[in-house]
């Protein structure tokens, strides 16, 4: 813009229209995350319940709580098991899948976006549609054909729910990944590519020792990314299980695919605000955590060029 | 130039914008008159009670009432607190029970000089003075295909005792192929299917109240001490165990209400666990077969009466200044033959009121109705639970038995557990 008008305005003249235009994020930023940020915060170690003034502060005990609930200790073991499926699931879903949609092959654009169409399906609509697969379609194959494990639903098997909530999910987010790495692969120069099939380098040797390397830094994004989303996880979660089938643990009957944060909405709805609030206090340090010492750990990996 | 007028104009629509969502909210026309705002949850009579509302509007000068529903499924609850943070709490909103009571407390007004309390046995109470007005009757046993009990040789006038179910059940599965179902009844008690409160609210509630007296609490104060009378919960557990035994299984550990109320409008199954709400679903999916309710006899001794009760009651704010109106809306439906009208025949309810004399033309509803003219029914007394028991701690439990139904004494030790549990939720 500037270049081609030809005037030259100083930084400081701009600065009052840059803070103009961010006031408005800032703004919103500031009202609907950070002020609910800290009064979460300030809730969590009350007896709030969503309505009344008078707000009693109580200390760590809605968090002391948690350390005896078999529930809440079930959700989030669940939610970890949850995350690690999810990570290795998409992460070589999707880098088969990039590799194959870079490669020499016919309609690769019409795979690129065929693969991508799921993650623009809402997971609350793409929760109910996979329920409908797994409940009616394949127990109905499985009956007509008599095919034994298909005849009870996959989602009513406490073992296996996480597995199938996990596929559904890689479905779902493969195709996104897939992009990001699709990215990462066509900004290595294919000099090196060429070089390495001189030296006679054979497909693998290339793939596992130029590409994923070279791929790093979209290996750090991928894995926060669905790190972050397979932990916070809670929409498909809603309409494809609801939380069932029950299961038993520490010896009380528990959600079987209740996660983390289906557990805080499930203590929320029954107007435990606090007791909530502590829980996902317990997400967001443990979230943060995690992805803290992930990213940390997948930077010392990347190679500069 | 022409840059430096392109800036102004963005600057100055972004003032604008900025300034519109910040003033924008508190904007408020004059009013004169009073508004009635209303806020309920029952999405089938959206169309229905926005009529009256406007019908009432029109024939009552200086009051307008507005209803904003909310319901289906969505958070209810959630959207009564978002709206009382912001200043804006109904003039009537809705509770389902205790848990809702203690909750808003602070803004439920005392309506025990009404007009209508004596007209009704549905109030909610709390110490004995009135709190919540009655929505409606609704109620369950447990339906049945009276074409397909007529085919088997069965006589629904008889099943008054668990003994009687159990001939029943087993008559009925002997005979499967030849009655064309799949299987004696259609019970969902899944968490996946979102269908827990079938079975842990509505037939846990069969424990709670049946074969006592209407008003009779006794177990159920029991159990918000902790305790449950072992020998009438092991015959409890007995029939619900049966239930879950003779129901189509794929249904019960699955299903949805869909699912569930389906398989029943289809003969499919000779028996329905649900309540009158299902009478427009069977409507709609073309029922023409009779369909009559039986009792949910869990006890050894016999149990003739039907299980009654209001789900959910409108409450007045008292802190709004249009309190007085808002009560006065409320008797209007209560008492005037407009009232009954919309209760009756715009919303298919039937009203708690002993002064109406309109039939609903549901086969359930009717059946109710009679139930109701008789006498000698049970009181459902779930809603005295604390929040969140039914879904987050009952529900799970009886999940788990409908999926291990021989282990009767692993759930009769896990209710146990539960329930002593209750005083500390």
């Amino acid at each position: 813009m500037q270049e081609l008008s030809g005037e030259r305005t100083p930084m400081k003249k701009n600065s009052a229209v840059n803070i103009v235009f961010l006031a408005p994020c800032v703004l919103t930023f500031i009202m609907i995350i950070i002020i609910p940020f800290f009064f979460g915060l300030y809730y969590s170690v009350t007896d709030w319940n969503g309505v009344s003034d008078d707000v009693a502060f109580v200390g760590l005990k809605n968090f002391r709580g948690l350390a005896s609930s078999p529930d809440f200790i079930y959700s989030f073991l669940i939610t970890i098991a949850y995350t690690l499926i999810n990570i290795v699931f998409i992460n070589i879903v999707s880098f088969i899948l990039s590799l194959i949609v870079t490669s020499k092959i016919r309609r690769r654009n019409f795979y690129r976006s065929g693969f991508f169409v799921p993650y623009l399906i809402g997971g609350i609509v793409l929760g109910y549609i996979w329920q409908f697969i797994l409940n009616n379609i394949l127990v109905k194959i499985g009956t007509t054909y008599s095919i034994a494990f298909l005849e009870t639903s996959f989602l009513s098997m406490p073992n296996t729910v996480i597995w199938t909530m996990a596929v559904v999910n890689t479905w779902q987010y493969a195709g996104y990944i897939m992009l990001i790495f699709v990215a990462a692969i066509q900004s290595i120069p294919s000099s090196l590519m060429e070089a390495a099939n001189v030296d006679g380098a054979n497909y693998f040797h290339r793939v596992i020792h130029i590409l994923i390397p070279m791929m790093a830094n979209a290996f750090t994004i991928s894995i926060f990314l669905t790190l972050t989303t397979s932990f916070k996880q809670f929409d498909m979660n809603m309409t494809l299980t609801n939380g069932g089938p029950a299961t038993r643990f520490m010896d009380a009957p528990v959600k079987a695919s209740q996660l983390l944060a289906m557990n805080i909405f499930n203590t929320a709805t029954a107007n435990r605000m606090a007791e909530a609030q502590a829980k996902a206090v317990v997400l967001f340090i443990a979230l943060l955590i995690v992805s803290l010492i992930q990213v940390s750990v997948n930077k010392k990996k990347e190679v500069e060029m | 130039m022409k840059k430096k007028l392109l800036n102004m104009v963005a600057i100055s629509l972004m003032l604008v914008l900025a300034a519109g969502t910040v003033f924008g909210a508190g904007t408020k026309e004059a009013e004169k008159e009073t508004t009635v705002n209303m806020f309920q949850l029952k999405v089938e009579i959206k169309d229905a009670i926005d009529e009256y509302a406007a019908t009432y509007s029109a024939a009552t000068p200086g009051v307008t009432v507005k209803v904003e529903t909310l319901g289906g499924g969505a958070d209810y609850g959630g959207a009564l607190k978002a709206k009382a943070q912001a200043g804006q709490m109904p003039d009537i909103f809705v509770i389902e029970g205790r848990g809702g009571y203690d909750i808003w407390k602070d803004y439920i007004a005392d309506l025990s000089d009404q007009s209508w309390v004596a007209d009704t046995d549905l109030a909610f109470k709390v110490d004995g003075k009135v709190y919540g007005f009655p929505v409606a009757i609704e109620g369950y046993g447990l339906a049945y295909n009276a074409d397909i009990l007529a085919k088997a040789g069965i006589d629904p006038a008889k099943l008054t005792t668990r003994a009687a179910y159990e001939q029943a059940f087993k008559t009925l599965e002997a005979k499967k192929a030849e009655l064309g179902i799949d299987a004696p009844v259609a019970m969902a008690a899944s968490v996946a299917g979102g269908m827990w409160w079938v079975a842990a609210q509505h037939n846990l509630a069969c424990y709670w109240g049946g074969g006592l007296d209407f008003n009779d609490t006794s177990i159920i104060d029991m159990a918000l001490q902790g305790k449950l009378d072992d020998e009438r919960f092991l015959q409890y557990a007995k029939y619900l165990q049966l239930l879950f035994k003779y129901a189509d299984q794929k249904i019960l550990l699955n299903g949805s209400y869909d699912d569930q109320v389906g398989a029943f409008a289809q003969g499919k199954t000779a028996f329905l666990h649900q309540g009158n709400w299902v009478d427009p679903n069977l409507k709609q999916l073309g029922v023409t077969f009779p369909i009559g309710y039986a009792p949910h006899a869990f006890l050894d001794t016999e149990q003739t009466g039907l299980y009654l009760f209001a789900p959910s009651w409108y409450c007045v704010n008292e802190k709004s200044p249009n309190a007085e109106a808002a009560k006065a809306f409320l008797t209007a439906m209560a008492t005037t033959a407009e009232g009954h009208d919309y209760m009756v025949n715009k919303a298919g309810m039937i009203p708690a009121f002993k002064s109406v004399k309109l039939q609903p033309a549901g086969q359930l509803s009717q059946a109710l109705m009679a139930a109701n003219a008789k006498g000698g029914n049970y009181g459902v007394f779930f809603g005295m639970l604390p929040d969140g028991a039914g879904q987050n701690v009952f529900g799970p439990i009886f999940d788990l038995f409908a999926q291990n139904q021989n282990n009767l004494n692993q759930f009769i030790a896990d209710m146990k557990k539960a329930v002593a549990n209750l005083p500390n939720m």
